[in-house]
């Protein structure tokens, strides 16, 4: 899963950044409205959480433009404004959720959970369910009938996002796009072999490769 | 204090009656003198004509009796005379058994009562020298058919006075009241303010309400302005101490701390109480509260992107509904409104299982809110103690006590009531009553 995260206040940005790389997310980080209206629409970012008070450009307005430019990824409003009518008016911008500030690292880590589920047609469940199998986000590692398979934080990115594109033919680069952040260097054998720990752990019927097109996760189980 | 036009009508009245009084009267006594100055010339001359009657007879002086008006012959006539000489007295016939009296020295005298008809006598009195002798004439002349004709005409005075002057009353209250029109029209348009139908006066007004008219609307625009400036700027205040208390809120729940739990807990909890401490006041100082007479709440418009919200927070599978006739608009704030419902809701959502209504009433005096919900609820022993102040049972859920605090504030600065009820959907229902406020 990849975040993009447009905070401009430095050391909560830090705390943020350290803590959304723990729960196995790779979060892109921009400081100022102009450049993440740029860059939101440019990467296929999963999900975005957005601070209100940005230098360059509001955040409303950051958030205006993105929604005119027809862009779906669900957004996350981080803000210490927090009056009923503001967040009203950040819902009729188009954000997803609103957290005001200050809030728990947990809380947002919960939401975060929540809305990429709902974004991806999932019930909030305490686990993400796939294929038979229980993600627990929190601990991260997945049960399996009933026994508890424990996983690397790579394999565990790696199997989110499998779990929460059930079904569907992933490639190579759209994986690595939303597995790692701007900066890190995209290695496709690295996810082969992530790809086959998943299968040695979990079975190989897990994820069914398509030749020349990608992987397909939770295909018909055999 | 008095209205304009009650004080304008009385000083009316009271100069019309007395310059009326005093014109009727004055007038009346005028014509009076006239006429009896006219009358005494008739007097003067019936005078005349005794005298010249006197003749000198074969018995000393004797009256000629063809030279006498019929009028003086009938009984009561109306006409009389007596002339008295040095030693004896003579009078008319028409006098009968009544004796004129003489009048103290020559000239006229009215209101003289005579005879059992009740007449009113003006009577004249001139001294001669006739034969050598003093002769004294008095003529009379009853008067009361003057003085009746007289009374008749202050009565229709009077009437006609009293009709006037009702007239004179009609018409000046309907030029009053079309002189002050521009003065009722800023009274409605001020009520219609305090209504929240209007946020400014109309400055098309006579020249003397314009100062007025303007200035009420400066102080407008500038509480108006004032309240926009100081939220912008609690916000911005908000903004600057809230997110470096996200970072110490993260930092104190992060892993470099996990060494340290009771630190860490120190820190969680302190810094928890800032930021409830922070967040009540906050929002207390962003109340409009009764600032803003131009206020208003439009439900139709408002409501739906306010449960909107509220999905969106605690997820789709809350039914959230309201309850409201289309059009309803209340007279209050905005935000602050937004902000009651807000928590109320809010904190309905958070018990409530699939449900959350809202509705609202009119009643002639107030406004009544009521937000139910299907959740667990409150027992009734301990409802008393959600909303008094330093009370735990409301921060059990997170938010959860400081979002009825505002609603408390909230209420109170309006002069509203908050009552907790069972809801007949099993759960909590919260009943605010709002008074309206008086135009």
């Amino acid at each position: 899963m990849r975040l993009l995260l447009v905070e401009d206040h430095v050391p909560l940005a830090d705390e943020l950044l350290a803590g959304l790389k723990a729960q196995g997310y790779a979060v892109d980080w921009l400081a100022d409205g102009r450049d993440a209206v740029y860059q939101g629409r440019s990467e296929p970012y999963d999900l975005i959480i957005l601070d209100l008070g940005l230098p360059g450009l509001p955040g409303l307005e950051v958030l205006s433009q993105w929604r005119a430019a027809a862009l779906a990824t669900p957004v996350l409003i981080l803000t210490a404004r927090d009056s009923w009518a503001e967040r009203i008016e950040g819902l009729k911008a188009g954000a997803d959720d609103y957290l005001s500030k200050p809030f728990h690292p947990e809380e947002l880590y919960l939401r975060i959970q929540a809305l990429l589920r709902r974004s991806h047609g999932q019930a909030n469940q305490p686990t993400l369910q796939a294929a038979g199998l229980h993600l627990d986000e929190g601990r991260q590692c997945v049960m399996r009938d009933g026994a508890e398979v424990q996983l690397t934080a790579a394999e565990f990115r790696l199997l989110r996002y499998f779990m929460l594109h059930p079904e569907q033919i992933l490639s190579k680069s759209h994986l690595a796009e939303h597995l790692y952040d701007g900066e890190t260097e995209r290695d496709s054998n690295v996810l082969e072999v992530h790809v086959n720990h998943l299968r040695r752990k979990l079975g190989r019927s897990v994820i069914e490769t398509r030749r020349g097109q990608g992987y397909r996760f939770g295909a018909s189980p055999t | 204090m008095r209205s304009i036009q009650r004080r304008l009508s009385l000083g009316l009245i009271s100069v019309m009656v007395i310059v009326g009084l005093v014109l009727a009267q004055t007038s009346l006594w005028l014509f009076e003198m006239g006429l009896q100055r006219y009358l005494e010339s008739g007097l003067r001359n019936d005078s005349e004509n005794l005298l010249v009657a006197l003749v000198r007879g074969p018995g000393g002086v004797q009256l000629d009796e063809q030279r006498l008006s019929p009028a003086y012959q009938r009984p009561f006539s109306g006409h009389y005379f007596r002339i008295d000489f040095s030693d004896n007295h003579w009078r008319s016939r028409s006098l009968w058994d009544q004796e004129l009296p003489q009048l103290p020295q020559a000239g006229l005298q009215g209101n003289l009562q005579l005879g059992p008809e009740g007449q009113q006598l003006l009577i004249l009195r001139s001294d001669y020298k006739r034969f050598g002798q003093a002769i004294s004439i008095s003529v009379a002349q009853d008067y009361t058919p003057v003085r009746e004709s007289f009374r008749l005409m202050r009565q229709v005075g009077l009437v006609l006075g009293m009709a006037a002057l009702l007239l004179i009353l009609l018409l000046q209250r309907v030029t009053v009241r079309r002189a002050l029109r521009p003065l009722e029209t800023a009274r409605e348009q001020i009520a219609q303010l305090q209504q929240g139908q209007r946020s400014q006066l109309d400055t098309q007004v006579p020249v003397e309400l314009e100062p007025l008219v303007a200035q009420i609307n400066h102080l407008l625009a500038h509480t108006e302005d004032s309240l926009k400036r100081s939220r912008n700027a609690l916000g911005n205040l908000g903004h600057a101490l809230k997110t470096p208390l996200a970072v110490l809120l993260s930092v104190a729940s992060s892993e470099q701390l996990k060494d340290q739990p009771q630190l860490a807990k120190l820190l969680r909890e302190q810094l928890q109480q800032v930021q409830q401490r922070l967040n009540r006041e906050l929002n207390r100082a962003r109340l409009a509260g009764e600032t803003l007479p131009g206020a208003l709440f439009d439900c139709d418009s408002e409501l739906p992107g306010l449960l909107a919200t509220l999905n969106m927070i605690h997820g789709e599978h809350l039914d959230l509904s309201y309850h409201v006739r289309p059009g309803l608009q209340l007279p209050w704030d905005r935000e602050d409104l937004l902000e009651l419902l807000g928590n109320l809701l809010d904190n309905a959502c958070k018990w409530a299982d699939a449900e959350v209504r809202v509705s609202i009433d009119e009643a002639p005096h107030s406004f009544q809110l009521r937000v139910e919900d299907d959740g667990p609820g409150i027992p009734e022993a301990q409802r008393s103690q959600v909303f008094s102040r330093g009370t735990r049972l409301d921060e059990q859920t997170d938010g959860h006590g400081l979002g009825l605090g505002i609603v408390r504030d909230i209420v109170e600065v309006w002069g509203g009531t908050l009552q907790l009820h069972e809801s007949e959907f099993g759960g909590l229902k919260v009943l605010i009553e709002l008074p309206r406020r008086q135009g």
